[in-house]
């Protein structure tokens, strides 16, 4: 990791120490500066994801916050990607702000409130559309899919997601 | 997860932020912050927007998207500005920071024992109102304005009545002497710093704003005369000059697209770095060494050369170790037994065509070897 990557998680690290994380997301693990996973729940009665929980991971290379941190669900035999329209079955998401809306001046807690979001907005449980074709093909880093964004403005999510071409 | 003894952060180096009960302290801190490393900023440079980050992080940001980290907004590297302003600001609050976290600090019980080792500490803090007003000045007085400047009259009083400070302003009057006329000394009247002898013409002209402070007088008289010498030997100034501007002028991003490894080459060793590598790791070196170059002229306190050329030999380093790593990663991966199975069933086509190849290769050779007559006996069964 060079400096600044470094550097800028361990002010995140401690902030979220100091100020603790936004309720229903909690630092599962930050053993290194590599890799993080935080849990996500959905706080309120309305959301139709009410009890569950979920790990994001997120991988850092070095050129963060330049460059966006690989952002997954995490899907093994504890934690399971929630079901949502933008969320594939092996736990890649698509949302712009894991693409083209990343700016640099976000950080790893905003990410979380954006899914936590993304998910308390949504109505329906339900994988998106080709989403079998896709886990099929798809490379293990999300972000070598080349993603298409709807645009929804109001949560930097996007309203419905197209299957997306990969790259190999 | 208990974050109260992460060992990540036990290296931390942060200077303790504010209590709570000084939000405007907090603001004021966060506000000197660049918004990409959530440092003080260094080197602090304005978009279209209106928006400042560290020269460096903003460059390296819109090779990424040409857009402001902040507000979105399209941005572009020419829209780079210095914000010298932003730069004073940020180093004098990073200076007077400790002065003002400790008078922050809540008040402490024995009021009075904690307050006399912090006077013995700053003795200027502790002096006299007379005494600290005139310290700064004293070293810019001159022989010539000594008489009639208002604030002597007032320090002789001073120590008239304050027989301690005596000896120290003893010493004061020994410093004053030493200056002469082209010593800078503060006009009574507008307070702006000019040398000695033009202070008369410059009060006769109703205080007019010194010219550049940059050009300092004597140096300028100095450089016009190099100047001219250089324009009556026949040299250009241009010609002479180029050598400095050659190295500190901006460089100009080349296109990465079009450029051969040995365009990139001829860059680096303009400015004596390795030229190593392949075409990718030559991108990256002059893609690196551009956004710290170029970063580097936006601030009043540049960093030599070599420390630069150090950074970028630092970071290529740091690339290295994390791939590296990344090898071991494969290495512990391969080693168990659910790794292997995972690694086995990734990399499944490429040992179906490695097979496939050595079979076709195994077939070619038999068929030689049974074309020279060598019999059936040495053929190598395949499957």
């Amino acid at each position: 990791m060079s400096g600044l990557s470094t550097k800028r998680l361990m002010k995140e690290l401690a902030d979220i120490k100091s100020k603790g994380t936004p309720e229903g997301i909690i630092l599962l693990s930050a053993d290194s500066m590599d890799e993080w996973v935080f849990l996500i729940s959905v706080l309120g009665d309305e959301t139709i994801y009410k009890g569950e929980t979920f790990a994001l991971r997120m991988k850092f290379g070095n050129r963060y916050p330049i460059d966006v941190p690989e952002v997954t669900f995490l899907a093994n035999g504890q934690y399971q990607p929630p079901m949502h329209p933008h969320v594939y079955s092996n736990g890649h998401i698509c949302a712009s702000i894991l693409g083209n809306e990343w700016s640099p001046v976000l950080n790893a807690v905003a990410i979380c409130i954006t899914m936590q979001s993304m998910l308390a907005s949504n109505k329906k449980k339900e994988r998106p559309e080709g989403n079998d074709r896709y886990v099929r093909s798809a490379p293990s880093n999300p972000k070598l899919t080349r993603w298409h964004y709807d645009d929804d403005v109001s949560t930097g999510t996007k309203s419905s997601c197209h299957p997306p071409m990969t790259r190999i | 997860m208990d974050m109260s003894s992460h060992p990540l952060l036990s290296s931390i180096d942060e200077a303790p932020p504010f209590p709570p009960n000084h939000p405007q302290l907090r603001r004021l801190d966060r506000s000197v912050v660049c918004q990409i490393c959530k440092e003080p900023f260094q080197a602090p440079v304005s978009i279209g927007c209106g928006h400042s980050f560290c020269s460096s992080c903003i460059r390296s940001s819109l090779d990424v998207l040409k857009k402001c980290p902040s507000c979105n907004e399209p941005a572009s590297e020419g829209q780079i500005r210095r914000n010298r302003a932003l730069e004073e600001i940020t180093d004098s609050w990073e200076e007077s920071r400790p002065i003002i976290y400790d008078l922050a600090k809540p008040p402490p019980q024995p009021q009075i024992t904690k307050k006399r080792p912090a006077q013995e500490l700053n003795p200027k803090a502790a002096s006299s109102s007379g005494t600290k007003r005139l310290k700064p000045n004293s070293s810019r007085e001159t022989s010539g304005s000594r008489s009639q400047s208002p604030t002597k009259s007032r320090r002789s009083n001073d120590s008239d009545h304050d027989e301690v400070q005596n000896g120290e302003v003893e010493d004061e009057e020994d410093d004053v002497q030493e200056l002469t006329e082209n010593d800078e000394a503060p006009c009574p009247i507008c307070q702006s710093t000019l040398p000695i002898s033009s202070i008369p013409l410059h009060i006769e002209k109703g205080c007019p704003p010194p010219k550049s402070k940059l050009n300092g007088n004597g140096n300028r008289k100095g450089n016009q005369k190099a100047d001219w010498k250089k324009v009556f030997s026949g040299q250009s100034i241009g010609a002479k000059n180029k050598d400095k501007e050659v190295e500190m002028k901006r460089i100009t991003k080349p296109n990465y697209a079009l450029a051969t490894p040995a365009d990139l080459r001829s860059i680096l060793s303009d400015y004596s770095l390795p030229t190593t590598g392949d075409k990718v790791t030559l991108i990256s070196r002059v893609q690196e060494w551009i956004i710290l170059f170029n970063s580097n002229l936006d601030t009043s306190h540049p960093s030599s050369l070599s420390a630069l050329r150090a950074k970028l030999s630092d970071m290529e380093n740091s690339k290295k170790r994390d791939k590296e790593r990344g090898k071991d990663e494969m290495i512990n991966q391969l080693g168990s037994k659910d790794g292997l199975q995972k690694y086995a069933k990734d990399k499944r086509s490429e040992f179906e065509r490695l097979r496939k190849e050595i079979i076709e290769r195994d077939r070619k050779r038999k068929e030689q070897e049974e074309g020279k007559g060598g019999g059936k006996d040495n053929a190598i069964e395949v499957e």
